[in-house]
């Protein structure tokens, strides 16, 4: 069902990492991120594999579920690939007409390709495991510091917050406006790009239409209820760090610690 | 003087065309005056465009006289300073139960109004909970509002609007969008207000069996007070009514029609068994007359 969308794939379970305060968690993934570039050797990624896998036993979140988030980086990853092997000057291996494959192509096309996995792989735990209101509320709380330099940090939450509110309710309204649209004879079907692009205007048009009128029942609404931005307002659930935190805080500079003495004592391989 | 006292007031749309040129002027609210007190069940009643929207958002300063006063609990609408104080004194529960959620999960929806506010972190936690609990939508509090009916979502706002501890709610047509399930939960949840938490009630409708139970009924027509008084009295003028574009209720609508007919029926029938009991003694004063 339509209803049922969720944004972020939140995996509903009970582990520790689902626990763990979402700014915690946004603040590691960043920082494994950033481990993933530093070095560019065999033993390094190694250990960026185990972390990997035992932040993910750790999480209760299904192997299955997080490849399943892989797929629609799977064209994106096959032409690197692909552009690595073919463009690289260096030893040949083999040629296709005038297109040569090196094996220093080779070589840099895994290591850009695994590079890639464990990237996706390991926001992608972040995003499983937290709720986009929790995410919402750490980005909210990071970027705090910014609202010095005149960034409205808090109304740029709530707009993202309103958005993850409206969009299941919005594809809800894209389905039946498709469907009058289809009962007035409408054809979404058949026809190149091009003609079934143009098909989707009596459905965009009516839609926008109506966003907008939600959007302005809602800012009454939210005036209504003494909305006045983010200047004293309280929180209900505000974020607090527990002991789990700097438990986990402690684990990723450990784990940052063990990258930059591996890599720094067998040195990244030459590309 | 009333908890709300709206005074001469007259509101003007003004219409403009693309370039912004004033094309006309339509009243949508004309000289109204009315006073509500402390505690009462007033209903607004009206057809489309007869102004009644318009007149309850005056109330909670979402849209201010171009002539007249509204002072609500003491505080002059136009008074820039008043406008939050106001806002909260006196809620707003809107039509459509889609576009006035804001929260992703029904708790936060209910805690976003005290959040607002600045209320402490404690205390929101445990108006939420109260709030939901008064309206019967507790269990719910962790579901996502995309998933409830919409009476479920109208409860919820209205809980909403409760966590904010308004001594007033205006409800704008609240059950409009809703199935005649959802309508019976929201009215009797309005009533359920009035009566335990002694919340002043304003609601605005135009179905006629919601307003039965109000303790005064006001009937608008373009932009004005057509009529006013208790239910019993609005409803014994029939052709008054259906002058101005309202249904009675079907009883209400029965017992004019067989008075019409010449059956000796009195005037302002409201509910079943005052038709059941009037029917009744017609029928055994004509057996007396027969004997």
């Amino acid at each position: 069902m339509l209803r049922d969308i969720t944004l972020g794939q939140y995996y509903q379970a009970e582990s520790p990492v689902h626990r763990l305060d979402p700014r915690t968690k946004l603040i590691i993934t960043f920082v494994y991120l950033i481990s993933l570039f530093i070095f560019t050797n065999p033993y390094v990624f190694t250990l960026a594999a185990v972390f990997l896998i035992l932040v993910t036993l750790l999480s209760k979140v299904p192997f299955k579920f997080i490849l399943k988030g892989l797929k629609p980086i799977g064209f994106l990853l096959l032409f690197t690939a692909i552009m690595n092997i073919f463009f690289t000057d260096g030893e040949v291996i083999f040629s296709v007409w005038k297109i040569e494959a090196t094996k220093e192509g080779l070589e840099r096309a895994v290591y850009m390709s695994v590079r890639l996995v464990f990237l996706v792989f390991g926001s992608n735990i972040m995003t499983l495991t937290t709720t986009p209101t929790r995410l919402t509320n750490a980005m909210e709380s990071l970027m705090k510091p910014l609202s010095v330099v005149k960034i409205p940090v808090h109304e740029i939450a709530m707009m993202m917050s309103i958005a993850l509110r409206f969009i299941p309710i919005l594809v809800d309204e894209t389905d039946k406006i498709m469907k009058a649209q289809l009962a007035r004879g409408a054809d979404f079907e058949s026809g190149n790009v091009i003609k079934k692009t143009k098909s989707l205007i009596p459905v965009l048009v009516p839609l926008f239409i109506s966003a907008f009128r939600r959007a302005n029942d809602l800012a009454m609404a939210m005036e209504a209820r003494c909305y006045h931005g983010g200047k004293g307002r309280t929180q209900m659930k505000p974020l607090r760090y527990a002991k789990r935190d700097v438990a986990a805080f402690l684990i990723s500079v450990v784990y940052l610690m063990a990258v930059i003495l591996i890599g720094h004592y067998t040195g990244s391989v030459k590309l | 003087m009333g908890l709300v006292d709206i005074n001469k007031v007259t509101f003007e749309y003004i219409r403009r065309d693309e370039d912004g040129n004033v094309e006309g002027i339509t009243t949508a609210v004309d000289g109204v005056s009315l006073s509500v007190k402390q505690g009462e069940f007033i209903a607004i009643l009206g057809h489309n465009g007869s102004g009644k929207s318009t007149l309850a958002k005056h109330v909670n300063a979402m849209l201010f006289p171009t002539e007249g006063t509204v002072v609500v609990d003491g505080l002059d609408t136009s008074n820039e300073d008043n406008l939050l104080q106001i806002r909260q004194t006196a809620g707003m529960v809107f039509q459509n139960p889609d576009n006035q959620i804001i929260g992703q999960v029904v708790e936060e929806e209910v805690g976003f109004g005290p959040e607002n506010l600045g209320v402490p972190t404690e205390e929101i936690l445990q108006r939420v909970e109260e709030s939901l609990k008064v309206l019967g939508m507790y269990e719910y509090r962790h579901k996502s509002p995309n998933r409830l009916s919409g009476g479920q979502k109208q409860r919820v706002s209205i809980a909403s609007v409760i966590a904010m501890h308004p001594k007033c709610i205006v409800f704008d047509e609240p059950t409009a969008m809703l199935d005649p399930k959802g309508r019976f939960e929201v009215i009797q949840a309005a009533r359920a207000l009035n009566d335990v938490e002694k919340i002043t009630i304003i609601l605005i409708t135009h179905y006629m069996e919601e307003v039965v139970n109000a303790d005064r009924v006001f009937v608008m027509d373009k932009g004005k007070i057509a009529m006013s008084g208790t239910p019993r009295e609005i409803f014994s003028r029939v052709s008054e009514l259906k002058e101005l574009r309202l249904t009675v209720p079907q009883v209400t609508e029965l017992a004019w029609e067989l008075k019409n007919k010449g059956i000796p029926i009195r005037d302002g029938i409201l509910t079943r068994e005052e038709l059941t009991e009037e029917l009744k003694k017609y029928i055994s004063l004509r057996k007396r007359e027969r004997i």
